[in-house]
This record gives structure tokens, C-alpha cells and sequence, in this order.
């Protein structure tokens, strides 16, 4: 018995959703989190990011300086931002096809931020409305 | 690889991760929670208050890094020289594997 953990994008959600549907899991545990990633040392990231963002900088409202000096804030890996925290409960065999799928539903073209997946080991679950335990407990 | 999942007052949020990420650890994922401890909450007067709003962390790390997480969380989280009720848990559980989205690979 295992417990997979997926750390995905806000937008991510209903295609996650989908792709578990897809696996043959129906059932998850999901709230809302905050997070940010490790420090990205690697510029190919980062570049195109800020010019994106400074593109889209409204220069009428405050100057370029200014913008430029939140951007850099904003992209400085100590933001946290808005992601969902998945929780799902699934039999050994099962894990290799759900993180597969999570992975193929959450891939994007941007090289980082696309979360995280956790697979730690359960060592009990009970269904409330019968009592039984186990792997009964699961689906 | 490890889970370290900390429970901490919401005001010392901020100075936990700026303190886990000058120690090098970056990454970690914050979720608002309620909780109460083995005190049973709290009482005042005529109120009682069980759900007492915390924040949950949750960093996963390499196994030989978990000393120095612990010790980073539970010097920036306890308040005053010799702690207070409320100050916090951290739990820290196994992890088989990770995977990173981005990469499509194993690891952190």
C-alpha cells in the first residue's frame, strides 16, 4: 500500500483529475498549497521568463527600473506560489501507471514548476463505512 | 529520502523558510492547517478554541540532511529561551521514491 503525493500547477487540476480517471483511480485527497522549488542556477530558465514579464509590464503605471527591480524579486526562488497537493492511496502494482500518468497530464514547456511527485509507504488504512483494513481499505 | 513535515505558528512561517532556505533548502510546500496538541487546545473564560490555525511545511530531503533541517526548524520556531505550548511538531517519515514533473525523472 502506498500513498503518491503530486505537487501540480492550480491549472493542472482538472487535467490531473482527468488522467486519474484514466489510470483506473478514481479517489484523491487534494488541498490547496503554497510552494516554491529549489534554486535554479541554470539562466535558460530565467531569461526568457523576465523578458516575458517585463514585456508585460504596464510602463505608464510605474517605470521600467521599478518593474524590472519586482520582476527580479518575483523570479528570485523565494516566491511562493499558489499549487495543488494531491494525495492518493494505491496498491504497489498500481504506482508505476499513476505517477506515469500524473507526469504525462502535468509536463510543460517551461523547464520548471511543474511539481513535484512523493511515493512514501502506508502501513494501515481503514474505510470508515465498513471497518475493514488493508488493502480492502484502498478502492 | 525523507519527509519532514513541520507544524509551526503561522507568524513564524516566513522566518522558518527564509532560514531552511539559507541553510539550502529551498524547496518546500506550505499548506494552512487547524490543529490542537495534547493540551486540548485552549480555554478562555467561557471559550473554548480546539482548532487552533497552524502551518503545516513540508520538505522532502536527503537522508543525510535531516539532522540539520531539524535543528534549523526547531531553532527558528520555538519562541522564548525555553519554548511555549503551541511552538509545534515536526514529523519526518520515509519516502520511496520522487519524482520531478519538469524533468519527467527520479529525484529531488
Amino acid at each position: 500500500m502506498k500513498e503518491i503525493m503530486a505537487i501540480v500547477r492550480m491549472k493542472k487540476t482538472g487535467a490531473t483529475k482527468r488522467a486519474l480517471i484514466e489510470a483506473g483511480v478514481a479517489g484523491f485527497t487534494a488541498v490547496k498549497a503554497m510552494g516554491r522549488g529549489k534554486l535554479l542556477p541554470h539562466d535558460e530558465i530565467n531569461v526568457p521568463c523576465k523578458e516575458k514579464l517585463m514585456g508585460m509590464a504596464a510602463t505608464d503605471v510605474i517605470d521600467g527600473e521599478e518593474s524590472e527591480e519586482q520582476v527580479v524579486a518575483f523570479l528570485d526562488d523565494k516566491t511562493m506560489f499558489p499549487r495543488r497537493l494531491f494525495t492518493i492511496l494505491a496498491y504497489d502494482e498500481d504506482v508505476p501507471r499513476i505517477v506515469e500518468a500524473i507526469i504525462k497530464a502535468n509536463r510543460t514547456e517551461r523547464g520548471a514548476g511543474d511539481g513535484k511527485i512523493f511515493v512514501t509507504p502506508v502501513a494501515d488504512a481503514v474505510r470508515v463505512r465498513t471497518g475493514e483494513s488493508g488493502d480492502a481499505a484502498i478502492w | 529520502m525523507q519527509f519532514v513535515r513541520a507544524i509551526v505558528r503561522p507568524e513564524k512561517k516566513d522566518e522558518v523558510l527564509e532560514n531552511l532556505s539559507a541553510g539550502g533548502f529551498n524547496a518546500a510546500t506550505v499548506v494552512d492547517v487547524v490543529g490542537r496538541g495534547k493540551q486540548k487546545g485552549i480555554r478562555m473564560g467561557d471559550v473554548y478554541y480546539d482548532e487552533i490555525p497552524k502551518t503545516l511545511i513540508l520538505v522532502a530531503i536527503e537522508d543525510a540532511d535531516r539532522d540539520r533541517i531539524v535543528d534549523i526548524i526547531l531553532k527558528t520556531a520555538k519562541t522564548g529561551p525555553s519554548g511555549n505550548f503551541g511552538d509545534g511538531k515536526i514529523f519526518i517519515s520515509p519516502v520511496e521514491e520522487a519524482y520531478t514533473i519538469s524533468k519527467g525523472a527520479k529525484g529531488l
